[in-house]
C-alpha cells in the first residue's frame, strides 16, 4: 500500500488545498499519471502517482487545506500488507451460530508475523514521512542504525529534502535529542520526555479496515499519547499499590461547605484538591516519591509540580500545577480548575504541560473503582483517586458500620522507589485525609 | 567551469495569438515532461487579453464582455494559480519551460523570474523589487510592473511565467481587479523611466538575464518548435 | 668529443642540481627531480638517460642541465626526435642490464612511441622473463596555455597496459622520493612531471639519497573530516586551496593526494571515506575513463557501506585541451569548481 502525501513544492510552502481529484476510489492509475490537482499560493499543479496500482482511498475532501506530507490518498499497489486476516470474515462468514470471532485472527496472527519480518534484512523499515527525501537511507545510515539498534523512524533527518544524514544518526546514539519534528501543534500534550525515554511507536501490525469498518488517521495527540504510553511502559519497572482510605469526614465536610466554597472562590470544591493537598505532604515526607532518573543520577527536586490527569476531547492531557507545595487547599483547587478548563478549550501553554515531578489521575468521578495508571515519565509514580463509594466497614469495637471509603492506589517505578517505601508513602497520604480537619485550610 | 544547461529560446516576432500559444507552450512542456527536448523559453507578445488564474473570481472582471470584445480584448480562463491579468501589446511576456528536477522548489522558480525581472528593470534605470508582504511579482512601491503566475506539469516541469509591462496601455487594467489586489496598482517602465521603452529594448536584457539566473545555454529552438508560434502571430 | 659550454638556461644556475636550491635550503619541484636523477645516477652506474635534447642544451625545460658535464655522453645521451626508437633503445638496453631513464620532451609525444611503450614494454617481461627496469619521463598536464599538442595528461593509455606503473607527484619531496623509488625499481615505470609545478612549487626536501617514497602510497596532504577529495598531480593544489576557503565555511575537507596512479593505495582512499563518508573525486585526465573513473569505482565497490552520499567526480571533459586562456579556463577545474562540487555533495 502507497501512501499518497501532498507533495512538498519548495520549503516555504507549507500546505496545499486538493481543487479537485482526478481518480476515484477504485479506479486503476498507472506510474506517473495525474491524481489530483493541488493549488498553493505559489503555484497550482497536478500530483502524478509514484506508483501503478488501484486508488483504493481518497483520505480528505475537495476543497480541504492540508499541510504538507499530509496523507491524501491510498494506492494498492500490489506491495502487500498483513491485511489477511481483517478481510477474512467477509469471505468466511457463515450462517452458522456462533462462529469463531474472527476480529480475534489478526492480533493472533501478528505475532506471528512479526518474528519473520524481523528475519527480513534487506527491505528498509517503513519510515515516517517527514520530507521527499526522508525515506534516502544512504549505506552508513543503514550501517550505523544496524550496529547501534536505533530506530531510524525516532532520528530527525536534517539532510537535504528531509534526508536522515550520518550525522543525524551519530547525534542520535550519542545521545544527543533529536526528536522527530512534530507538526504545527500548539501544545505538546505530553510533558517532554528526556532523550532516553523518546522512543518510539514501533510500529504495530497492519490490519486496514475491512468490510463494515471505518479507518481514520491517528491525530497527532493520540500518537503523542501512544509513544508515551509505551515508552513508560517499555522503560519503567512498574509496581502498584493501594490503600483504602476513610474518606467520611471529608464526604461530610465537602458535602457542608461546597455552596460557600463556590460562593467564596468562584470554583466547585471537588475531591482532588484536597487529595493532591495530602500527597504533596506526603512527597514532602518522601521525597523519593517526588524523584527521576538521570541516566545513573537521582534527581530530586525540591519543590512539586504536580500533574493533573485530565481528559478532553482530543484525548488526555496533563497540565502541571507549578510549586503546588506552596499552595493551600484553595490555591490547589483554583489552579486545577483554570488549567482543566483551559486544557478543554485548548488553551495551555507549552510549559503549562511540563515539568511535572508527581501526577495525580482521577478517574472516579467516571465510577472506577480501582485503576492501574501508566506513570508518567521522568516521574517515580502516579497516584489514583478512584470512586468514593459508601462501603460497610468495620469499625470500632468489631463493629460494622457504612461509611465513604475509596481505593488510593499508586503505580510506581521499581527502579526508584522499593515497596516498602510506596507502601509508607501511601500510608502517609491515608493518614493525613483521615486525620487533618480540611476545614482550616479551606478557610471556611 | 560555470554550467549552463543547454536550452532553446523562441522569441517569434509580432503578436502571438494567446490560445496558440498556451496550447503550444503545453505541448512543449509535455515533452520536456519526458526529456523529449532541454528546457525552454519563450519571449513573445500577446493581442489584448485576460486571463484568469485558479484563484479568480467575476467580480474581478469589471468590464462586461461585450466592452471587452469591443476594444478588441478577450478574456481566457487558465490553468495558473492567481487572480486576473492582462497580456497585451507593449508587455513582454517570458515562458520559461524548465525540469525542476527530482525535488521540485517552485518558490526558488518564483524567486528566479522576479529576479529576471529585476535585473532586466535596473539595467535601464528602474529601481524595483519584490514585495514579499503582498504578492510575488516585481514592484515599483504599491504598483506591480511586472505580473508572474506559474503552474507545474506533474510538478517537475513549469508552465506560464511572467509578463513585464515596457510600454503597455495601461488603461486595460481598468478592466480587471489585477491579480486580485484592489488596493495596488499596475505601472510600466515607460510610465516610471519617463520615456518610451518599447518590448525590443528590454527583450535581449530579459533574455540574457534569464539564461544567468537560470543558468542556461540558449541556442535558437529549431524551426519546427518555433512554427506554430510564427504561424499564430496576429499582427 | 670536444667539451661543450654550458649555457646558463631558465633555471639559471650551476651544475649540480643541488646547488640550486633556493637561499634557505628549499628546492623547486624541478630541483628536486633533477636531484634524484643526479643521484640515482651517481649511485648507480648502470643509469643511463636519453632523450630529446637532454644533454647539450639541458633538457627543454633544464632539469638536466650539468649532468652531460658531470657523467658525459655514454651515460646522458641526445636522441633524435623517435620516441619509438627511444623506447626501443630503452628496452634493448634494459634487457642488457642498464637501467635507461627515457625523457619525453611533452608527455603528448609518447604516442608516437606508444606501440613500443604498451605491446613491447609493457609486455615484455611476462613474455619473456627478463626485467626491463626502465624508467620513462614527461612533463605532462595542462593550464599553462601551451594548447593541445603540449598540455596532455597521457596516464589512463598507459595504465591501460597493464604492465607499467604510473606517478604523478604533486609536491617536490614526493617528486624526489618517487622518481628515485621508480629508478630503482625493477619494473617499467612512468614518472609523470606536471609542468605547471616544476617552478610554482617549492620545501624543504631531503638531502639524504636514501629518502625513498614508496610506490603506491597514497597520502593525507590535508586533515579532515566532512569531505574527501581524492586527487593527484596539480589538482592537489587546488584542492587544498578550496579546502581552505570551505574550512572558513565550516566544511572540513580531507586532501588525499593518491601520488602514484597505477596501482592506487586503495587503502588509504577508503580509510579516509570511512571517515567522512562522502567522496569527491577531482583529476585532470578527461573524465571519461580518467583516473578518477578508476578511484570512484573502487570507491563505490569497497567502501559502499560508508558512503552517505554518490561518489562524485570533477574532471574536465573528454575534449582537446583549449589553446585561449579564459576556454582553458573554462575546460580545467578551477578551485571555484572544486568548492561548488564540495558544496554539491554536502548537501546531498
Amino acid at each position: 500500500m502507497t501512501s499518497i502525501q501532498m507533495p512538498q513544492l519548495g520549503e516555504t510552502i507549507v500546505e496545499g488545498t486538493i481543487l479537485k481529484w482526478l481518480k476515484n476510489e477504485g479506479d486503476q492509475v498507472k506510474a506517473d499519471e495525474p491524481l489530483f490537482e493541488i493549488s498553493t499560493d505559489k503555484v497550482d499543479t497536478e500530483v502524478p502517482s509514484p506508483v501503478a496500482g488501484t486508488v483504493t482511498k481518497l483520505l480528505v475532501a475537495e476543497g480541504t487545506t492540508v499541510p504538507v506530507g499530509t496523507a491524501v490518498m491510498e494506492i494498492d499497489d500490489g506491495s502487500g500488507t498483513a491485511g489477511n486476516g481483517s478481510s477474512a470474515p467477509a469471505a468466511t462468514e457463515t450462517p452458522t451460530a456462533a462462529p469463531a470471532p474472527t476480529p480475534a485472527q489478526p492480533p493472533a496472527q501478528a505475532p506471528a508475523q512479526a518474528p519473520a519480518r524481523q528475519a527480513i534484512a534487506t527491505p528498509a523499515p517503513a519510515m515516517p514521512d517527514r520530507g521527499p527525501r526522508s525515506n534516502i537511507l544512504s549505506p552508513i545510515v543503514r550501517k550505523l542504525a544496524r550496529e547501534s539498534g536505533i530506530d531510524l523512524a525516532t532520528v530527525a533527518g536534517t539532510g537535504e529534502g528531509g534526508r536522515i544524514t550520518k550525522a543525524d544518526v551519530l547525534a542520535a546514539t550519542s545521545g544527543a535529542t533529536a526528536q522527530p519534528p512534530t507538526s504545527a501543534a500548539t501544545v505538546t500534550p505530553l510533558p517532554s520526555v528526556g532523550p532516553a525515554a523518546a522512543a518510539v511507536m514501533v510500529a504495530p501490525p497492519s490490519m486496514p479496515a475491512g468490510q463494515g469498518e471505518e479507518s481514520e488517521p491517528m491525530s497527532h495527540i493520540r500518537k503523542a499519547i501512544a509513544t508515551h504510553m509505551l515508552a513508560s511502559t517499555q522503560q519503567t519497572a512498574r509496581a502498584w499499590t493501594m490503600v483504602e482510605v476513610n474518606v467520611d469526614r471529608l464526604v461530610r465536610l465537602r458535602e457542608d461547605t461546597k455552596e460557600k466554597f463556590q460562593a467564596n472562590y468562584g470554583v466547585k470544591l471537588t475531591y482532588l484538591p484536597m487529595v493532591a493537598r495530602a500527597t504533596i505532604d506526603a512527597l514532602q515526607q518522601f521525597p523519593l516519591v517526588n524523584s527521576r532518573i538521570d541516566g545513573e543520577n537521582i534527581v530530586t527536586p525540591r519543590f512539586v509540580n504536580m500533574g493533573i490527569a485530565v481528559s478532553y476531547d482530543a484525548g488526555l492531557i496533563v497540565p502541571v500545577v507549578k510549586g503546588a507545595d506552596g499552595m493551600n487547599t484553595i490555591g490547589i483547587a483554583r489552579a486545577i480548575a483554570d488549567l482543566a478548563a483551559r486544557a478543554r478549550s485548548h488553551q495551555l501553554q507549552p510549559d503549562e504541560v511540563q515539568g511535572a515531578t508527581f501526577t495525580i489521575t482521577n478517574p472516579g468521578p467516571y465510577g472506577s473503582l480501582l485503576s492501574v495508571p501508566i506513570i508518567n515519565q521522568p516521574n517515580a509514580g502516579i497516584l489514583s483517586l478512584d470512586a468514593i463509594q459508601k462501603r460497610p466497614v468495620v469499625v470500632e469495637d468489631d463493629a460494622i458500620a457504612v461509611r465513604s471509603m475509596v481505593y488510593i492506589s499508586m503505580s510506581w517505578d521499581h527502579r526508584l522507589i522499593d515497596g516498602e517505601l510506596a507502601t509508607r508513602f501511601l500510608a502517609r497520604v491515608k493518614h493525613n485525609l483521615e486525620t487533618w480537619d480540611f476545614a482550616e485550610d479551606l478557610g471556611l | 567551469m560555470t554550467e549552463r544547461r543547454p536550452a532553446w529560446l523562441l522569441t517569434p516576432p509580432g503578436l502571438i495569438d494567446y490560445d496558440v500559444a498556451n496550447e503550444a507552450m503545453h505541448a512543449l512542456a509535455r515533452r520536456r515532461l519526458a526529456d523529449e527536448i532541454p528546457d525552454t523559453v519563450i519571449a513573445l507578445q500577446h493581442p489584448p487579453v485576460f486571463t484568469a488564474g485558479r484563484r479568480a473570481t467575476e467580480d474581478e472582471l469589471l468590464w462586461d464582455e461585450a466592452t471587452v470584445t469591443a476594444r478588441g480584448g478577450a478574456v481566457r480562463r487558465i490553468d495558473r494559480g492567481g487572480s486576473f491579468t492582462f497580456h497585451g501589446p507593449g508587455q513582454l511576456v517570458v515562458y520559461p519551460i524548465l525540469g525542476l528536477g527530482a525535488t521540485p522548489d517552485a518558490a526558488a522558480h518564483l524567486r528566479r523570474l522576479e529576479e529576471v525581472a529585476i535585473r532586466t528593470c535596473a539595467d535601464l534605470g528602474a529601481t524595483v523589487d519584490r514585495r514579499a508582504d503582498v504578492q510575488t511579482g516585481v514592484w515599483a512601491g504599491d504598483e506591480k510592473v511586472c505580473a508572474i503566475g506559474v503552474r507545474l506539469l506533474r510538478t517537475r516541469v513549469t508552465l506560464h511565467g511572467m509578463a513585464l509591462n515596457c510600454d503597455t496601455d495601461l488603461s486595460w487594467f481598468d478592466g480587471i481587479v489585477a491579480c486580485g489586489l484592489p488596493d495596488h496598482g499596475v505601472t510600466s517602465l515607460t510610465r516610471l523611466l519617463g520615456r518610451d521603452v518599447p518590448v525590443d529594448e528590454v527583450a535581449p536584457l530579459a533574455i540574457r538575464h534569464a539564461a544567468e539566473v537560470f543558468g542556461l545555454g540558449f541556442a535558437d529552438a529549431p524551426e519546427e518548435i518555433e512554427r506554430p508560434f510564427r504561424a499564430a502571430a496576429v499582427a | 668529443m670536444a667539451s661543450t659550454t654550458v649555457e646558463s638556461g631558465a633555471a639559471g644556475h650551476g651544475a649540480e642540481p643541488r646547488g640550486k636550491r633556493s637561499e634557505d635550503g628549499q628546492a623547486t619541484y624541478l630541483i628536486a627531480i633533477a636531484e634524484a636523477l643526479w643521484e640515482e645516477m651517481e649511485r648507480d652506474e648502470r643509469v643511463i638517460m636519453l632523450g630529446e635534447d637532454i644533454g647539450v642544451y639541458g633538457g627543454a625545460f633544464k632539469v638536466t642541465e650539468g649532468f652531460l658535464e658531470r657523467f658525459g655522453p655514454d651515460r646522458v645521451m641526445d636522441t633524435p626526435i623517435a620516441e619509438e626508437t627511444i623506447v626501443g633503445f630503452s628496452v634493448g638496453a634494459a634487457m642488457e642490464g642498464w637501467r635507461p631513464v627515457a625523457e619525453f620532451q611533452y608527455s603528448d609525444f609518447m604516442t608516437s612511441g606508444f606501440d613500443e611503450i604498451t605491446t613491447v614494454l609493457s609486455r615484455y617481461h611476462y613474455r619473456s622473463g627478463v626485467q626491463t627496469p626502465v624508467t620513462l619521463r614527461a612533463p605532462s598536464g595542462g593550464g599553462v596555455r601551451a594548447s593541445n599538442f603540449h598540455s596532455v595528461n597521457p596516464e589512463p593509455w598507459f595504465a591501460y597496459a597493464g604492465g607499467i606503473k604510473i606517478m604523478c607527484p604533486a609536491f617536490p619531496s614526493d617528486a624526489k622520493g618517487l622518481l628515485k623509488s621508480a629508478i630503482r625499481d625493477d619494473n617499467p615505470t612512468l614518472f609523470l612531471e606536471h609542468k605547471a609545478l616544476y617552478r610554482r612549487i617549492k620545501e624543504h626536501v631531503s638531502e639524504d639519497p636514501e629518502a625513498l617514497i614508496p610506490i603506491s602510497s597514497a597520502a593525507v596532504k590535508r586533515p579532515g573530516d566532512d569531505v574527501t577529495i581524492v586527487t593527484y598531480g596539480a589538482m592537489v593544489h587546488k584542492a587544498l586551496e578550496a579546502a581552505d576557503t570551505l574550512a572558513g565555511r565550516g566544511v572540513s575537507v580531507e586532501v588525499v593526494d593518491l601520488r602514484t596512479v597505477y596501482p592506487i593505495d586503495e587503502e588509504t582512499v577508503i580509510r579516509s571515506i570511512e571517515k567522512t563518508s562522502r567522496a569527491l573525486v577531482l583529476y585532470e585526465s578527461f573524465h571519461f575513463l580518467g583516473i578518477g573513473a578508476e578511484v570512484a569505482s573502487v570507491i563505490a565497490e569497497k567502501a559502499f557501506e560508508h558512503l552517505d552520499a554518490p561518489v562524485m567526480r570533477l574532471a574536465p571533459p573528454n575534449h582537446p585541451v583549449p589553446f585561449s586562456p579564459p576556454l582553458e579556463d573554462a575546460f580545467l577545474p578551477q578551485v571555484a569548481d572544486i568548492e561548488a562540487a564540495v558544496d554539491r555533495l554536502s548537501a546531498w
